[in-house]
C-alpha cells in the first residue's frame, strides 16, 4: 500500500497523521512551512478556549505522535504542485525550494486549512496605519509571552477594546460567514489579560456574542469574575485621538442610541477566517468544487463532513470552514479512517 | 457646538446663554451640547459592584426581561424609569448618561418581579437602588426644597434632640434664600403659641442627656458625609472634561 498524503500540518493534519501510522499505515505529511502546527504555532497562541490550557500542552502530544512515529513521513517547506489521478489514488508532485519529487500515495487527506483576515483590508480601523491597533493573532503572542504592551510606545496600555467581526460578518469585504472563534478567543484573551493585570480595563464590541454551546461559560465569567465589559454597537472607524498618544473609536453604542467617540490605548480586531492559500491551490489540484465562501465543501456536509465525494480524497479541519481546535482534530481522526479504508480496498 | 432652533432638540441638550444674569437664549441662537459620549470609565461600576447589594451587577447581558415586567415602566408608564438601561449605563461606565436618571432610578417600587424573571440572577432591585445611592453620594441629584427641609429639621434636632419649630422654621427660611414678613410672623407664631402647637424660646424642651446621643449622632453623620465627600472626588467629570 502506498503512503496516504496529508496535506498540512496543523492541528487536523497533525491528527490525521498520527491517527494513520496508528491504524498502521504510511503517512506522507506535507507542510508548506518549516515547521509543524500551523497557525496555533504561527501566531504563538496562548492558552486556548475553552478550558483555558496552553496552546503547547494540545499541539505538543499531537507533534510528540507524528515526530516520534516511524510510520509518518513528514516533509517541511514543502508545496504540492501537481496531481494526477491512478486507478488507485494519486502521483503527485511535491517541490521544495531546491528539489521536485514525484511520489505515488493511495489516498489524500486534505487538511490545508485557513488564513487570518488581512486586517489592512478593514481601512477604516487603522491596522498597519496606527501602531497600536492590532490584530488579535498578534495579541496572542503578547499574551503568550507575557508582554503585553503598546507597540508604538512600549507602554503597558490601561485600556483595550476588542472589535469583533473583523473581516467576518461584512460583505463589503466579501465575508459573510461567521468566524465561530472571534467572540471566544476575544473574550478568552480580556480574561487572561485582566487575570494577570487587574489594573487594565478591558470593553468589548459586538454585533451579537456567539460563544456557542458549553463556551457560554467562559463569556459569564469574563463578565462576573473579571469585570470584561460589553458595548454592543459596531466601531465605525478608528482614529488618533487629540494629541495622537491615544486611539479615538467611533461607533454607536446601539443600546444608548448614541454616538460613542471614546480614547482607548490599545485597539483589538477579532480578524476573521478564510481559506488558507493552500486550500485554494488543494481545490485547484484536484478538481473540488468550492462554496461561495471559497471553502472545500463537503459532498455531504451533514452525513459525512470528512468526504470530498472524489473517490480517495478527504476533508479535515478549517479547509472546509471555520472551525475550533477541537473539532479539527475530531476531523482529522474521521479523515484518517475514511482514507485508510480507501487505501485498503 | 452648532446654533439651531431649540424646539428641534431635545431639552436636556440645550444650554442657557445668559448675559449679566439675563437669558438671552431664546428660541433661536441655543447652544447645544454634543450627543457624542466621550466618557467612558469603570469608575461606577467598580463601585456598584464592591456593595454587597451591587454585586450581581456585572451579570447582566441586556436581554430586557426586567423592564419587559417592571411596573413602574409597563403598568405605570413610566417609561423613562428602565431598569435595563440603568444598569448597562453603570456597567459600561457611561456616568454622565446615567447621572440625568438621578431622580428617577429611585421611584422602583420594589415589587421584584425583575429578580423572579432575570436569567442571569441579577438582583435587579438591589441593583438599582444601590445605582440611586451611588448618584445620590455623588451628588448627581439637585437638592430639592424638600432635601433642604430635610437638613434644617435635622440639624434642629441634633441641637437639642426634640424640635424648636421656630428655630426650624427660621433654618429653612435661611436655607431657602428668602424671608416671610414680620407681621405675617407674628399673625401665624401667635396663633400657632395659643393653640399649643409652638415650642420655642423659654417654652422649649430639650431632651436630658441629650449631649451624649448628639454627639454619636453627629459623629455617624460626619462619616457619612467624608464617605459623600470621597465619592465626590471620584465621581468622572462630566463627559470626559470636553465641551
Amino acid at each position: 500500500m502506498n503512503p496516504i498524503l496529508v496535506l498540512g500540518g496543523g492541528p487536523a493534519g497533525l491528527s490525521a497523521a498520527a491517527e494513520l501510522a496508528a491504524l498502521g499505515a504510511e503517512a506522507l505529511l506535507v507542510e508548506r512551512e518549516a515547521y509543524l502546527g500551523g497557525n496555533p504555532k504561527r501566531w504563538h497562541y496562548s492558552l486556548l478556549a475553552p478550558d483555558l490550557r496552553p496552546a503547547e500542552e494540545i499541539l505538543g502530544p499531537l507533534l510528540g505522535r507524528v515526530e516520534g512515529s516511524p510510520k509518518v513521513e513528514r516533509r517541511l517547506s514543502t508545496t504540492l504542485t501537481k496531481s494526477e489521478r491512478l486507478e488507485k489514488g494519486f502521483r503527485v508532485t511535491l517541490k521544495t525550494a531546491d528539489t521536485v519529487e514525484t511520489r505515488e500515495v493511495s489516498a489524500v487527506v486534505l487538511a490545508t486549512g485557513f488564513d487570518h483576515f488581512d486586517s489592512r483590508r478593514k481601512f477604516e480601523y487603522g491596522y498597519g496605519r496606527y501602531p497600536d491597533v492590532i490584530d488579535f493573532k498578534e495579541l496572542e503572542g503578547m499574551i503568550h509571552d507575557d508582554k503585553v504592551v503598546r507597540p508604538s510606545d512600549g507602554r503597558a496600555p490601561k485600556r483595550i477594546a476588542w472589535i469583533l467581526c473583523v473581516g467576518s460578518r461584512d460583505i463589503q469585504v466579501g465575508n459573510p460567514w461567521c468566524c465561530r472563534l472571534g467572540c471566544v478567543v476575544s473574550i478568552k484573551q480580556a480574561v487572561e489579560i485582566r487575570q494577570k493585570h487587574p489594573e487594565i480595563d478591558a470593553w468589548v464590541y459586538y454585533m451579537d456574542i456567539r460563544t456557542y454551546g458549553l463556551w457560554e461559560d467562559l463569556y459569564w465569567k469574563s463578565m462576573q469574575e473579571y469585570g470584561v465589559k460589553f458595548i454592543r454597537g459596531r466601531i465605525g472607524q478608528v482614529t488618533l485621538a487629540e494629541g495622537g498618544a491615544q486611539l479615538l473609536a467611533t461607533g454607536e453604542d446601539t443600546i444608548l442610541s448614541r454616538p460613542t467617540e471614546v480614547p482607548f490605548d490599545m485597539i483589538v480586531l477579532a480578524s476573521g477566517m478564510e481559506p488558507g492559500t493552500g486550500t485554494k491551490e488543494a481545490a485547484g489540484l484536484f478538481g473540488l468544487p468550492v462554496g461561495p465562501e471559497g471553502f472545500l465543501t463537503p459532498r455531504l456536509s451533514d452525513m459525512n463532513p470528512v468526504d470530498s465525494g472524489s473517490p480517495g480524497v478527504y476533508f479535515a479541519g478549517a479547509a472546509t470552514g471555520p472551525k475550533a481546535i477541537p473539532d479539527a482534530v475530531t476531523e482529522g481522526m474521521g479523515a484518517a479512517l475514511r482514507a485508510f479504508q480507501y487505501a485498503r480496498e | 457646538m452648532p446654533i439651531v432652533e431649540k424646539s428641534l432638540v431635545e431639552v436636556d441638550r440645550t444650554e442657557k446663554l445668559e448675559i449679566d444674569g439675563i437669558d438671552v437664549s431664546g428660541e433661536w441662537n441655543t447652544f447645544l451640547r454634543s450627543r457624542v459620549q466621550a466618557h467612558l470609565d469603570v469608575r461606577v461600576s467598580d463601585w456598584v459592584k464592591g456593595q454587597p447589594q451591587g454585586e450581581t451587577i456585572s451579570r447582566c447581558w441586556q436581554c430586557g426581561t426586567c423592564t419587559a415586567g417592571c411596573c413602574m415602566h409597563t403598568d405605570y408608564g413610566l417609561t423613562e424609569f428602565n431598569p435595563r438601561y440603568f444598569i448597562y449605563l453603570a456597567q459600561v461606565g457611561y456616568e454622565e448618561e446615567l447621572r440625568k436618571y438621578a431622580t428617577t432610578v429611585w421611584r422602583c417600587v420594589s415589587c421584584n418581579k425583575c429578580v423572579e424573571r432575570c436569567p442571569k440572577g441579577v438582583k435587579v432591585e438591589e441593583v438599582i437602588h444601590t445605582i440611586g445611592s451611588y448618584l445620590e453620594l455623588t451628588g448627581a441629584a439637585p437638592e430639592s426644597p424638600a432635601d433642604r427641609f430635610d437638613r434644617a429639621y435635622a440639624s434642629n434636632l441634633l441641637e437639642r434632640g426634640i424640635l424648636d419649630e421656630a428655630a426650624l422654621f427660621r433654618t429653612y427660611e435661611r436655607l431657602e434664600g428668602r424671608k416671610t414678613p414680620a407681621r405675617d410672623l407674628m399673625r401665624m407664631g401667635l396663633a400657632l403659641l395659643r393653640s399649643g402647637r409652638l415650642h420655642t424660646g423659654p417654652f422649649a424642651h430639650r431632651t436630658r442627656g441629650w449631649k451624649k446621643m448628639g454627639r454619636v449622632l453627629r459623629e455617624n453623620l460626619e462619616a457619612d458625609e467624608r464617605r459623600r465627600r470621597a465619592l465626590a472626588v471620584r465621581a468622572a467629570p462630566p463627559n470626559g472634561g470636553r465641551p
